[in-house]
């Protein structure tokens, strides 16, 4: 039975996306003129895990991006070279570079693209200026002069030495084969040496080879039983891992490590070090009792000497494994190594042939070993704690919880209707009963929310390398500074706020702040600064971009509207004038950069956010600097609205645009050209939007105006007045959508249901303001 | 809904299918009984502004939206009280759930394709290309309507254009 890589392909996905995060925060924190040894060695660490699982797994194209990264990373981290911003680019670079790898894989495909070779040079290059004896090779030169030249063309692929060892009477030869035929058919894997006798009934045979132990294994399965066969690495010419054909089902062990023969040990290459997953850890300890118990079957196959162990050590050390979290055990390991500075023991797990090769090698430490068990079971427990305190579920799961529970609201508002005509007296245990299902479903769906909401940092934490490329990119200075990246909003607006984000954040550093010499000139500081800041306030978020730099030049916006003949009014205020950002095709960019400047990005920015119910507002300061104020509701499933009725049509309005009600008085009605209708509220003429008028509603009631409430509502072209007949009472909805069954209505954004089972309609205000205008 | 058009025509004509048949003022009408998901008596409607007349509006069916179509309206077959016998067949075609207000359901009859006749064309006032054909049952006729060609048709107004290429 051979292992199923592919079943741990995800693992590695998931862990080299994590490694390739790590690596490029810590990138985005050095600081290069002086760096720290501690982040450099941090940055080692992720790429050099990077590389064991994408060499394990034979992703071969990201091996060998990261080993060249490593390599100069290497030299950065012993302090031959000193880092320098060229450095940092390019192994952002080369991050982006692997992640388009990672995701090519992911997909089953390979990625092709001359930037592989671009960042690739560009890092020898960086490397070529350390002293060129220090520089390490990804896979160290084979000595052996047995391998055959084809195995040093495969440059991406390991040849590793396996011992095989099998009865030659377990050979279930086909008439006319015999041994000799088996090794020729091996010698197409590689080069084969017999290093039992011919006639010894345990055939031990080496095979250097760059064809993984499955290709062997295969070769055997023709002709016997592989159960009976041992596959090994040939410890005489490794830093030795194992892998034992009868262990490969539970995980004990993946790879066999790097090649070379004994003499390999004087020359510097990487060390291979192996752990096991989880599992595998008791199989240590039990393989390693047995191993005890039975007197001379077998022994442990030692470390070649704890003084060549550590030379390697500043080489660093690969690791493979297939469970999650390997790097944890990897940073352990590197510890124990570190602390113990002794040889690090593996098993070499031998059948029954007592003078394998791996007998010169040094009796193991056993000590280590033990001890690296223990520290590699605690870490597994440390693992399997993490992984019950959460669980992964599928986003319809949760919606489909989120609605039932909506719905179950909706019963109880049902319930507690047709419950209201009862008298209290005699009925209290219903009453009783009803408030608990109250307070248990609204607590109930709190919950449930809650399992939507994620911490604002997943879109923030893009941005550091999103500002530092756009900054570096127009030669300005700009620091960024994140405020409450742990505000918590709904998953799905997560993921619709980072592309508007996005573009606010390079559209500050483009258009707002200016070159270092004008900041010098103006006299602030020569480095700009853009604040992210996320917070809660009432029922909804609110993120603001906030850049220091030149603010929004009225003037030229101005001038801007008139050539393109955008209306505006007489004397318009500020937030009239920075309103024009956001129009279709505005831009009062000088020349268009891949940055911005095309114009068609803030309608976009606004679209994007008006969909998810919130609004933007600007503010902006000349010569102090540009605020955008993105307002979002907390979740997109629930909203918090007033029940207005009108006539004998129910609609909600979203509470978020609602600025005051009042009741009018006769005069505060009026007309322009004799159909406009004005509203006067507090000095200002507000124009008149009647939900009557607007939606056609032919009811019965026919009330006076003044006998209804005016709500001042808040909309994307100002305020405006909105008549209805009564305020109902404010109430939390579950938004349903009308696209689901039928199509979408304009001037109203969706329906919910409400406690009599009746549904209402949520009015879209902007969309109102709209409608009316048209109407009049 | 191409397919299933072609797989008709196709299958053999021994195959009988089932048909719900309701009624119209003085008129019965069949429906693919496949397409219907339940029936359920008219209730209050909540009104959608600036939609076509025959769009009553939507109801709540156990916290869907739904919306709620009257046929006669829709074939003008002039207004009609509605009572207690009003009847809504919930229909669910192209993957939505739409309601039709009908005066009355009256059977499930099985029918061949063969029994079905082509219905000659009608002038103007009902779009012949909703209709699958006619069939007679105990003396009276019986049209059959393509509930889903007319449901998502474009006069219908209920899918927009974009949706309705994508479907």
């Amino acid at each position: 039975m051979t292992i199923d890589m592919t079943r741990f392909y995800q693992v590695f996905f998931d862990e080299a996306g994590e490694h390739l995060a790590t690596m490029e925060d810590l990138l985005l924190e050095l600081d290069v003129n002086t760096p720290n040894l501690e982040t450099l060695n941090a940055i080692f660490r992720a790429a050099h895990s990077i590389k064991g699982g994408a060499g394990t797994f034979g992703f071969h194209d990201m091996a060998e991006v990261t080993h060249v990264l490593e390599t100069l990373l290497d030299c950065l981290r012993k302090q031959e070279l000193q880092p320098t911003v060229e450095m940092v680019d390019t192994f952002l670079r080369a991050g982006d570079v692997l992640k388009a790898q990672l995701a090519a894989h992911q997909d089953g495909r390979e990625y092709t693209d001359t930037r592989i070779a671009e960042v690739c040079s560009q890092l020898e290059q960086l490397s070529k200026l350390a002293p060129s004896s220090e520089r390490g090779d990804f896979y160290p030169s084979t000595p052996s002069l047995h391998t055959p030249p084809a195995h040093q063309d495969a440059a991406t692929t390991a040849a590793v030495s396996w011992k095989i060892v099998f009865r030659a009477d377990a050979i279930d030869f086909q008439p006319g084969a015999d041994l000799a035929a088996l090794r020729d058919v091996l010698a197409e894997l590689g080069n084969v040496d017999w290093l039992s006798a011919d006639d010894a009934e345990l055939c031990t045979w080496r095979l250097t080879t760059t064809a993984g132990q499955e290709a062997i294994v295969e070769t055997f399965a023709f002709v016997c039983d592989p159960a009976c066969l041992t596959i090994s690495v040939d410890s005489a010419t490794t830093t030795q891992a194992t892998v034992t054909e009868k262990n490969s089902d539970s995980g004990f062990g993946f790879f066999a490590g790097a090649p070379g023969s004994a003499q390999a040990f004087d020359e510097e290459h990487d060390g291979f070090g192996l752990f096991g997953g989880a599992p595998g850890v008791a199989q240590i300890e039990a393989l390693h009792s047995a191993t005890e118990d039975a007197d001379g079957f077998g022994f442990f196959a030692g470390a070649p000497g704890s003084e060549s162990l550590l030379d390697q050590e500043h080489r660093g050390f690969g690791l493979f494994g297939g469970a999650p979290g390997m790097t944890q055990i990897a940073a352990v390991a590197e510890q124990n190594r570190v602390e113990n500075a002794q040889g690090y023991g593996f098993f070499e797990p031998l059948s029954t042939e007592p003078l394998a090769p791996a007998s010169t090698a040094a009796p193991v430490v056993a000590p280590p070993t033990q001890s690296a068990a223990a520290t590699g079971r605690d870490v597994a427990a440390k693992r399997a704690a993490h992984s019950d305190t959460s669980i992964r579920v599928s986003v319809e799961k949760v919606d489909q919880l989120i609605n039932l529970v909506g719905e179950l609201v909706i019963t109880h508002a049902m319930l507690a209707e047709s419950a209201s005509g009862l008298d209290p007296l005699g009925h209290e245990q219903i009453f009783d009963g009803l408030s608990n299902l109250e307070r248990n479903s609204r607590d109930l769906q709190q919950a449930v929310m809650s399992i939507r909401m994620l911490p604002i940092s997943f879109v923030f934490n893009r941005f550091p390398r999103v500002v530092r490329d756009t900054a570096a990119k127009l030669g300005k200075q700009v620091t960024l500074k994140l405020v409450g990246e742990d505000t918590e909003l709904d998953k799905g607006l997560i993921e619709r706020l980072a592309d508007p984000l996005n573009h606010l954040v390079r559209n500050s550093i483009d258009h707002g702040i200016e070159q270092p010499e004008q900041r010098r000139a103006a006299g602030k500081s020569e480095v700009g600064e853009i604040c992210l800041r996320a917070s809660h306030r009432g029922g909804s978020v609110v993120v603001e971009v906030r850049d220091d730099g030149a603010g929004l030049n009225r003037e030229k916006l101005l001038a801007k509207a008139a050539t393109q003949g955008i209306p505006l009014p007489e004397n318009p205020t500020d937030k009239d004038v920075w309103q024009l950002i956001f129009h279709a095709g505005f831009s009062t960019a000088e020349k268009i950069t891949d940055i911005s400047g095309r114009g068609v990005g803030m309608d976009v920015v606004r679209r994007n956010i008006e969909a998810m119910n919130g609004r933007i507002d600007i503010d902006s300061q000349a010569g102090q600097g540009t605020r955008i104020t993105i307002r979002l509701p907390l979740t997109l499933a629930i909203l918090d609205g007033l029940s207005v009725r009108m006539g004998d049509e129910m609609f909600i309005l979203p509470l978020t645009a609602i600025q005051e009600s009042i009741q009018p008085r006769r005069d505060q009605f009026m007309t322009v050209a004799g159909k406009g209708r004005l509203a006067r509220v507090n000095g200002e003429y507000l124009p008149l939007v009647v939900l009557r008028e607007v939606f056609a509603l032919n009811d019965t009631t026919h009330q006076r105006d003044e006998d209804g409430i005016l709500v001042v509502v808040d909309t994307n072209e100002g305020r405006a007045a909105l008549l209805v007949d009564e305020l109902v009472a404010q109430h939390q909805v579950v938004i349903k959508s009308l696209e689901t069954n039928y199509r979408k209505v304009e001037g109203i954004s969706g329906a919910t249901i409400m406690g009599d089972g009746r549904v209402a309609l949520i009015l879209d205000v902007d969309a109102l303001a709209r409608l009316n205008r048209r109407a009049e | 809904m191409k397919d299933e058009r072609q797989d008709r025509i196709v299958a053999p004509s021994e195959a009988a299918k089932e048909y719900l048949t309701f009624t119209l003022g003085d008129e019965e009408y069949g429906i693919d009984i496949l397409k219907v998901q339940e029936i359920r008596g008219y209730d209050a409607v909540t009104r959608i502004a600036n939609a076509p007349i025959f769009i009553k509006g939507v109801i709540n069916m156990r916290g869907v939206i739904v919306p709620i179509l009257d046929m006669r309206l829709k074939f003008n077959l002039g207004v009609v009280e509605y009572n207690e016998f009003t009847v809504v067949i919930i229909l669910n075609v192209a993957e939505r759930v739409v309601g039709i207000v009908v005066d009355g359901v009256s059977d499930v009859i099985a029918l061949k394709r063969a029994q079905i006749r082509p219905a000659p064309e009608f002038g103007a006032l009902m779009d012949t290309a909703y209709i699958d054909g006619l069939t007679t049952l105990d003396e009276r006729m019986v049209i059959m309507v393509d509930i889903e060609k007319l449901i998502t048709s474009n006069e219908m107004g209920l899918i927009e254009n974009t949706r309705l290429e994508v479907v």
